[in-house]
C-alpha cells in the first residue's frame, strides 16, 4: 500500500469538512446548552452518573443496543429493525474500519479528519500486494449492508404498509433533503470507490463493479467528480442534520446517559424535555399506536408531531396539541427512543398562565377526618386501637358516580372481614390527578396535602383505592411512609389468594380491559387477570397489557368532545371484543362509564364480578 | 275500497290513524309486537294538565279498532321493495302487499341504569318515572310502599339534553310529567316534602305554567336549579342526593327516601331495523327523518312511507293525536291521487 499524493489532500474533501466542522460544533453548542439548562441538581446527578462504573457500562450498552443495533426495533418488527440497524451498524462499521485502516497504512496521516472516509482515493495497492485485502473486504460487506438498509428505506418511502405501518410522517422539506442527500451518500460511494477500485484496489463489491463496468468506470475523468459528489451529499447532509428529523442521532447519545440517571421533566422546554424533542426520529410508530387515530383528522395530534411544532415554535399548535391529547400514555410505551409524550404535554399545559387560580387551602380537613377516624381513639390522638391491617377505603369522584363499584367492593371487604372505614362516605376531596394532568400542580399539591394529612392523621395502614386515576397519584406524589397504598384490584387478588373469600368458578367468558393508568400507569397487569381467572374463562383483547387502547373517556383530555370520542370507545370496544367474550371486565370507574355507553355486552367492574361470584366465608 | 294500508305500532298515534283511515273508508291493518294495544300511555295513570286518565284515551281508542285488521304479538320480518309497492313478511306467516306504511313506532325510554350515578339498579330506593306511574295504576312495587315516610325528589333530564348519554335532545314532556308526579305523590303523602332537581323548566304548552305554579303554591313542591352530582345509600337505608343549588349557588345535600329519575324519550331500537329494510334515513338524534321538519313532518322522503307520532322525536299525546289525524289525511290524499 502506498501513498498516491504527497500532500495527502484534494479540493473535493472541503464539502465534507465544512459539514463536519458544522454538525460537530453544533451538537457541541447543544450539548452544553441541554446540560446547564438541566436543574441544579439534576446536573449534579448526571455528572455523578458519568463517573459512576455501573452507569457507565449501561449507558454504552444502551447506546450499542438502541442507537446502533436498534434491538427495540427488531422486537417489534423484524423488517424495521434490519432497516435501521443496517445503515447505523453498517455506516459506524465503515467508520471504525475506516480509522483502522488508516491507523494501520497511513499512520502518519490519521490527524486528518477526512483521510478515514476518502480513504481509496489517497492509496494505490497493486495486486500482488493484497496487504488491504481483509480490511477492503469488510469494507465492501459493510457498504453493501447499508445499500441494502438503504433500498429498504426507498420501499418503506413507497409503501409503508410493506413494513406493517398503517400510517407514516410526513417529512417537511428540509427533512426530504436531509432523506435523499442520505440515500445519495452510500450510491455515490460505491460508485467512487468503485472508479479507483483498479488503483487502490477493492473487494467483491467495488472491485467486481469496475471490472463488469470497465468502459465506464475504467475511465479515470470521472473519478474526481464521482468523490466530489460523494463529499458533497456529506456535507449537505451534515448541514441539513440539525434542522432535520436526523438530528434524533446525535441526541439520542445524550438522551441515553440523562436517561439513565433517571430524570424527569421538569421545565417543559429545556433540559430534559429538550433533550426527548430533539431524539424522536420521526418514525410515526405513535401515529399507529394514538387511540385518537381512529379519526384522521387526529394524526397531526400525535407526539411526533408535538415534537416538530416545539422544534419550531408554533406556539398554537403545541397547545392544541398539549390540550388534546387523552394522557393514555401508549405513545410512551412504542417509542423506540423512550420518549414521554404524555409527560411533555403534561409539561406544555403547566406553562400556561390562568387569569383565575382556584385556592384550596381553606378546606378543613379535620372535619374531613371526622368522619372517618374509627381507627383512632380520640381524634387527632393518633392512639391506634390495635395494630393489625386497618383498611382506609378512599372512593373517589369517579367511583363516587358509579354507585355499583362502592357497594361491591364494600360487600366483598365485608365478606373477608376486613377491618375497614371509608374515607369519603359522605364526600372527600379530590385526589388532585385531574388538576395534576391539566398541569395545575400548585392546586394539585394542595389537595395532596389535605388528603396526605386526613391520612395520616386517620390511624389506617393500607389505603385502598377502586380508581386508577387516583391510585397513580397517590403512588407517585404521595408521601405516605408506613401506610400501604394499594389498588383494590391487587388488594382482591390478595384476598382471594389467602383464602379470605370463597369464589365461585362459572362457565362465563371474559374479557379484562387494561385502564391507561392501572396498566401503563402503575404497571399493574397480572393481578386482575389472576381474579378473574378465578371466575371464568379470560379470553385476551387483541392489544392488551401495555399496549391496550384507551376507552376514550380520559380525564387527560381537555378539549375532545363526545363526538369525536365516540370512535374512540367504539374502536377501542371492538379490539376488546375480538374473542367474543360474554362480559367486559374493567376495573377502573371511568372506562366503566366510557364503555357501558356503547358496548354491546356487559361491561363490569372487577369487583362486581367477584361480588356477584362470592360467598361469605 | 281496497287499498292496503300498513300501520305499524299500535300506540296511540297507530290507533288514531287506524280509526280515521276506517273513517274515511279504508280497511287498515294494524300490527302491534307486544300482546296489547296502548303503546306506552297505557301504562300511564294520568296525564297532564288535567289528570285525565290515561285509561279512558286508550279505551276509547280501542273500543274503535273493530273494523280494523288488528295483528297482535307480530312484528315485521322483513320488507321488500316492489315496483311501487312493497311486500311485507310478518312473523305471524301472514304477508301482506302494500303501497302505503305508515310508521308509528313511537319512542323507548330512557334506560336509567345507564346514568350509573343516579343510582338506578343499584339502590333500591331509586325508580324511573315509568315505573312511578305503574305503581300509580296498581299500587304495587315494593321500593314506594316500602320506603316512602318523610321526602322524595325527581331528577329532570334522565338521558335528556345530555351527550353523555348519547341523547343531544330534549324529551319535552318530562318537566311537566315531573310536575305532575309530585302533585300526585303530594296528593297521595300530603306530609312528605317533595323536591325536583332541574336545570330549567320547559312549560310550553297550555296550562303547564299554571300547573307548575299550582304545584309550588297548592302542593309546596320544591324546585331546586342544579342537575344532580352523585346518589349514595346511607345506613339507614335512605338515599342521599348531592346537587348544586345554581340559584342559591351553594351545594346542597338532601336525603330522601325515594328518588325518582324522570327517564327521558330516545328513539325506538326497533326504528333503525325497520328503517334499514326500507332504506329510510334516520335524522342525526336517531328518529325517522321527516321530509321536512317544518312544512313536512309524517311523510318521508320515501314514496309510501308516512310517520305519525313520538317516531320523529319527542312528542305529548294531543301532539301525537293530530299527527295520526293529519296522516290519515295524507294518506288519503296520497292515494286519491294515485
Amino acid at each position: 500500500m502506498r501513498e498516491r499524493f504527497l500532500s495527502g489532500y484534494n479540493d473535493f474533501v472541503l464539502p465534507f469538512m465544512i459539514g463536519m466542522v458544522f454538525i460537530l460544533s453544533y451538537c457541541l453548542v447543544g450539548m452544553i446548552r441541554i446540560i446547564l439548562q438541566l436543574p441544579k441538581d439534576d446536573r449534579k446527578k448526571f455528572f455523578l452518573s458519568l463517573v459512576t462504573p455501573s452507569i457507565i457500562l449501561k449507558n454504552i450498552k444502551d447506546i450499542f443496543l438502541d442507537c446502533l443495533i436498534h434491538v427495540k426495533l427488531w422486537k417489534r418488527n423484524k423488517l424495521l429493525g434490519y432497516m435501521h440497524s443496517s445503515i447505523a451498524f453498517g455506516w459506524f462499521m465503515l467508520i471504525v474500519i475506516g480509522h483502522i485502516e488508516v491507523f494501520l497504512y497511513t499512520p502518519n496521516r490519521a490527524k486528518l479528519f477526512y483521510y478515514p472516509i476518502f480513504f481509496r482515493y489517497f492509496v494505490a495497492e497493486t495486486e500482488h500486494t493484497m496487504k488491504g485485502a481483509f480490511f477492503f473486504f469488510l469494507m465492501d460487506f459493510f457498504l453493501l449492508v447499508v445499500l441494502s438498509g438503504i433500498v429498504l428505506a426507498m420501499i418503506k418511502r413507497l409503501r409503508s404498509r410493506f413494513f406493517g405501518m398503517r400510517r407514516t410522517t410526513n417529512p417537511s422539506f428540509l427533512d426530504l433533503v436531509g432523506l435523499y442527500s442520505l440515500w445519495a451518500i452510500f450510491p455515490l460511494r460505491l460508485l467512487a470507490e468503485g472508479f479507483t477500485a483498479d488503483i487502490s484496489g477493492g473487494s467483491f463489491l467495488t472491485k467486481s463493479l469496475n471490472w463488469v463496468f470497465h468502459s465506464f468506470l475504467g475511465d479515470h475523468v470521472n473519478m474526481l467528480p464521482t468523490w466530489w459528489a460523494y463529499s458533497c451529499a456529506l456535507g449537505v447532509f451534515f448541514i441539513v442534520l440539525p434542522f432535520t428529523r436526523y438530528m434524533h442521532i446525535p441526541t439520542e447519545i445524550l438522551l441515553i446517559p440523562l436517561r439513565n440517571v433517571g430524570l424527569t421533566i421538569r421545565n417543559a422546554r429545556k433540559g430534559f424535555a429538550k433533550a426527548q424533542v430533539y431524539s424522536c426520529p420521526n418514525c410515526g410508530l405513535c401515529i399507529d399506536a394514538c387511540p385518537m387515530g381512529v379519526l384522521k383528522a387526529n394524526i397531526r395530534d400525535t407526539t411526533v408531531y408535538l415534537n416538530r411544532q416545539i422544534r419550531r415554535n408554533n406556539e398554537a399548535r403545541i397547545e392544541e396539541i398539549s390540550d388534546k391529547c387523552l394522557l393514555c400514555g401508549k405513545c410512551s410505551v412504542v417509542c423506540q427512543v423512550g420518549i414521554h409524550g404524555d409527560q411533555l404535554r403534561i409539561a406544555q399545559r403547566s406553562i400556561r398562565k390562568y387569569n383565575i387560580s382556584p385556592d384550596y387551602s381553606n378546606i378543613d380537613e379535620k372535619v374531613l377526618l371526622n368522619g372517618c377516624n374509627k381507627f383512632v381513639k380520640q381524634p387527632n390522638s393518633n392512639v391506634l386501637l390495635s395494630d393489625s391491617e386497618k383498611v382506609m377505603y378512599f372512593a373517589g369522584c369517579m367511583t363516587a358516580l358509579t354507585p355499583s363499584i362502592r357497594k361491591s367492593l364494600l360487600s366483598l371487604l365485608d365478606k373477608a372481614g376486613v377491618d375497614y372505614e371509608m374515607m369519603d362516605r359522605d364526600g372527600g376531596l379530590c385526589c388532585g390527578r385531574p388538576m395534576w394532568m391539566a398541569g395545575r400542580f400548585d392546586q394539585a399539591r394542595q389537595m395532596v396535602e389535605k388528603n396526605s394529612a386526613i391520612i395520616r392523621d386517620s390511624g389506617a395502614n393500607v389505603l385502598l383505592l377502586s380508581c386508577p386515576i387516583c391510585y397513580k397519584i397517590f403512588k407517585e406524589r404521595y408521601h405516605l411512609e408506613g401506610i400501604e397504598v394499594i389498588h383494590h384490584t391487587e388488594y382482591l387478588e390478595r384476598l382471594v389468594r389467602q383464602g379470605r373469600l370463597d369464589v365461585m368458578k362459572s362457565g362465563t367468558s371474559f374479557v379484562y380491559h387494561d385502564p391507561c393508568e392501572l396498566g401503563r400507569g402503575c404497571g399493574v397487569y397480572e393481578q386482575p387477570r389472576s381474579v378473574i381467572s378465578g371466575l371464568g374463562k379470560l379470553v385476551e383483547a387483541r392489544s392488551s397489557g401495555p399496549e391496550s387502547i384507551c376507552c376514550g373517556g380520559s380525564l387527560g383530555s381537555l378539549t375532545l368532545g363526545f363526538d369525536k370520542r365516540k370512535m374512540m370507545t367504539e374502536n377501542a370496544l371492538e379490539n376488546l371484543t375480538a374473542e367474543n367474550p360474554d362480559v367486559i371486565v374493567t376495573a377502573c370507574p371511568l372506562c366503566l362509564n366510557t364503555f357501558d355507553r356503547y358496548a354491546d355486552r356487559p361491561v363490569k367492574d372487577i369487583a362486581e364480578v367477584l361480588d356477584n361470584q362470592t360467598t361469605k366465608k | 275500497m281496497v287499498e292496503n294500508i300498513v300501520i305499524v305500532g299500535g300506540g296511540i298515534a297507530g290507533m288514531e290513524a287506524a280509526r280515521q283511515l276506517l273513517k274515511l273508508g279504508y280497511s287498515p291493518i294494524l300490527i302491534e309486537k307486544s300482546g296489547t294495544l296502548g303503546g306506552h300511555v297505557a301504562k300511564w295513570n294520568c296525564l297532564f294538565p288535567d289528570l285525565t286518565p290515561a285509561r279512558d284515551i286508550v279505551d276509547s281508542l280501542v273500543s274503535d279498532m273493530s273494523g280494523v285488521n288488528v295483528f297482535l304479538n307480530t312484528e315485521i320480518a322483513s320488507i321488500n321493495r316492489l315496483r311501487g309497492s312493497y311486500n311485507i313478511m310478518l312473523t305471524n306467516g301472514i304477508s301482506v302487499i302494500t303501497r302505503i306504511i305508515l310508521f308509528t313506532t313511537g319512542f323507548s325510554l330512557f334506560d336509567a341504569s345507564k346514568k350509573e350515578e343516579y343510582g338506578y339498579g343499584v339502590y333500591n330506593q331509586v325508580i324511573t318515572n315509568g315505573d312511578l306511574e305503574q305503581w300509580f295504576n296498581n299500587g304495587n312495587d315494593p321500593r314506594v310502599d316500602d320506603n316512602v315516610r318523610s321526602a322524595v325528589g325527581f331528577v329532570h333530564c334522565v338521558g335528556s339534553r345530555d351527550e353523555k348519554a348519547r341523547n343531544p335532545q330534549c324529551s319535552k314532556v318530562c318537566c311537566i310529567t315531573a310536575v305532575k308526579q309530585a302533585i300526585e305523590m303530594k296528593q297521595k303523602f300530603p306530609d312528605i316534602a317533595v323536591y325536583c332537581f332541574y336545570m330549567d323548566l320547559r312549560m310550553f304548552g297550555k296550562k303547564y305554567e299554571d300547573f307548575y305554579i299550582s304545584a309550588q303554591k297548592d302542593y309546596g313542591v320544591r324546585f331546586i336549579r342544579g342537575r344532580v352530582s352523585e346518589v349514595a345509600e346511607n345506613i339507614e337505608g335512605k338515599v342521599i342526593v348531592k346537587a348544586e343549588d345554581t340559584l342559591a349557588g351553594k351545594p346542597v345535600k338532601v336525603t330522601l327516601d325515594l328518588l325518582v329519575l324522570m327517564a327521558g324519550m330516545v328513539c325506538n331500537p326497533d326504528c333503525s331495523k325497520i328503517a334499514n329494510m326500507v332504506s329510510a334515513p334516520l335524522d342525526s338524534d336517531g328518529f325517522f327523518k321527516s321530509r321536512d321538519n317544518v312544512a313536512n313532518v309524517i311523510s318521508s322522503s320515501k314514496d309510501g312511507i308516512f310517520y305519525a307520532g313520538a317516531c320523529t322525536g319527542p312528542k305529548t299525546v294531543p301532539e301525537t293525536l293530530a299527527e295520526a289525524r293529519s296522516a290519515a289525511l295524507e294518506i288519503h290524499n296520497y292515494i286519491s291521487a294515485i
